[in-house]
């Protein structure tokens, strides 16, 4: 909303910034709105308006820059500890992103608050690419949304496809619990094959790279271990206790759902922070870089105007000796 | 715990293990002694709101803000 406002600032200033006489300055100056009628020199009011504007923008956004950067550090630290959640479930169950399953969900997790650049656009363009490349005859793709920004733009044209929509996930820290009982009321409203879930994983401050993780349910589990690869070695596990393979597959897929969704909205929320300190800190450029032109025209205009005072004034005294 | 019966006794209540493990925790950090309890269960704050969609159409979202739902 900044970029928008410094882009129709730049736009509105426009003409006046192209390489012209100054008479030509003048004329386009004084055809602006608050120049009182009757006035014999050129107002500087407008640009000075235009400055102080674009100098309370350049506050502004430097303050959420350095408030994004604090914030990324904290939730940073938690992220990368995170990922030694769902490591293990790779390393046992193996990762399948190409397996092909009747019943897609894809999970896509967004940010609720703006000013981040694009990492939502880019995650609801690869869920939509990814709900085209899985449709087919007798599949069956459908979308949960985690984030108002997400929501905002899935409703536009994918509206009959969406079974549930999550928001205010970050009024409190995010915590384990918090992701768990989500993870679980996912569970339950939602029948599925295979889970995608889309984040932008966090690599560097400047690098966002959106991710999928897919999650099987038991039954696709069976079904690939029978293909053989990774989970075809599960049976070389010994189980103890009382429970049966397939009660241990269920309990892992949910666990697993958990653990990936919880580092998955934790890197969203770290590549969501880095995205926005970035998009302020180019923004208090533009708006530096507008000031800059601003402060030249002024001068410019101010110069004019006392020229032109200084001419109306010999003139008039010219004009009384001669 | 597991009892000899087919199915645990928790997922015969038609709980699913997240939300087993979650109680096994949130009864693991009860046993804490007073300052890191505190502590430990600010990590158990839970909120969102969350919406089903029917066909289009969303319905009235419920908001999910507790400490932690059992």
């Amino acid at each position: 909303m900044a970029m928008a406002a410094l882009r129709r600032e730049g736009r509105r200033f426009a003409p006046l910034l192209s390489p012209r006489p100054i008479a030509g300055v003048r004329s386009s100056v004084v055809s602006e709105e608050d120049v009182p009628f009757g006035a014999r020199s050129i107002s500087t009011q407008v640009v000075r308006n235009r400055m102080k504007s674009v100098r309370n923008i350049q506050k502004i956004t430097k303050a959420m820059k350095m408030v994004a950067a604090s914030k990324l550090r904290a939730i940073q630290v938690r992220a990368e500890n995170s990922r030694g959640l769902w490591q293990p479930f790779t390393a046992l169950l193996g990762d399948t992103p190409s397996v092909d399953v009747k019943k897609n969900v894809i999970v896509t997790i967004s940010s609720d608050k703006g000013l981040c650049g694009g990492i939502n656009s880019t995650s609801v363009k690869i869920s939509k690419a990814l709900h085209k490349l899985s449709s087919g005859p007798e599949k069956e793709t459908k979308y949960v949304v985690l984030g108002e920004k997400a929501k905002a733009q899935m409703v536009r044209d994918s509206k009959k496809d969406i079974l549930l929509t999550i928001s205010e996930l970050q009024k409190n820290p995010l915590n384990y619990t918090q992701v768990s009982v989500l993870a679980d009321d996912i569970l339950k409203n939602v029948e599925f094959d295979a889970l995608r879930i889309i984040f932008n994983k966090f690599q560097s401050v400047v690098s966002f790279l959106p991710t999928m993780s897919t999650v099987l349910s038991p039954e696709i589990v069976e079904r690939e271990a029978e293909a053989g690869g990774k989970l075809g070695e599960l049976d070389s596990y010994e189980i103890e206790g009382g429970e049966t393979k397939a009660e241990i597959l269920q309990n892992l897929a949910e666990f697993q759902f958990s653990c990936v969704l919880f580092n998955a909205v934790l890197e969203n929320a770290t590549s969501e922070q880095g995205a926005r300190m970035s998009a302020m800190d180019s923004s208090s450029r533009n708006a530096g870089e507008m000031l800059d032109r601003l402060t030249l025209t002024y001068n410019r205009t101010r110069q004019a105007s006392i020229t032109t005072e200084l001419i109306e004034i010999i003139s008039g005294a010219s004009a009384l000796e001669g | 715990m597991a009892s000899n019966a087919a199915v645990p006794f928790w997922r015969a209540a038609g709980m699913t293990y997240i939300t087993y493990s979650n109680i096994c925790a949130n009864l693991v950090r009860n046993c804490l002694k007073e300052p890191y309890k505190a502590e430990a269960l600010t990590r158990e704050k839970v909120h969102f709101s969350i919406s089903t969609w029917n066909d289009g159409k969303p319905e009235k979202p419920v908001l999910r803000s507790d400490t932690l739902e059992d």
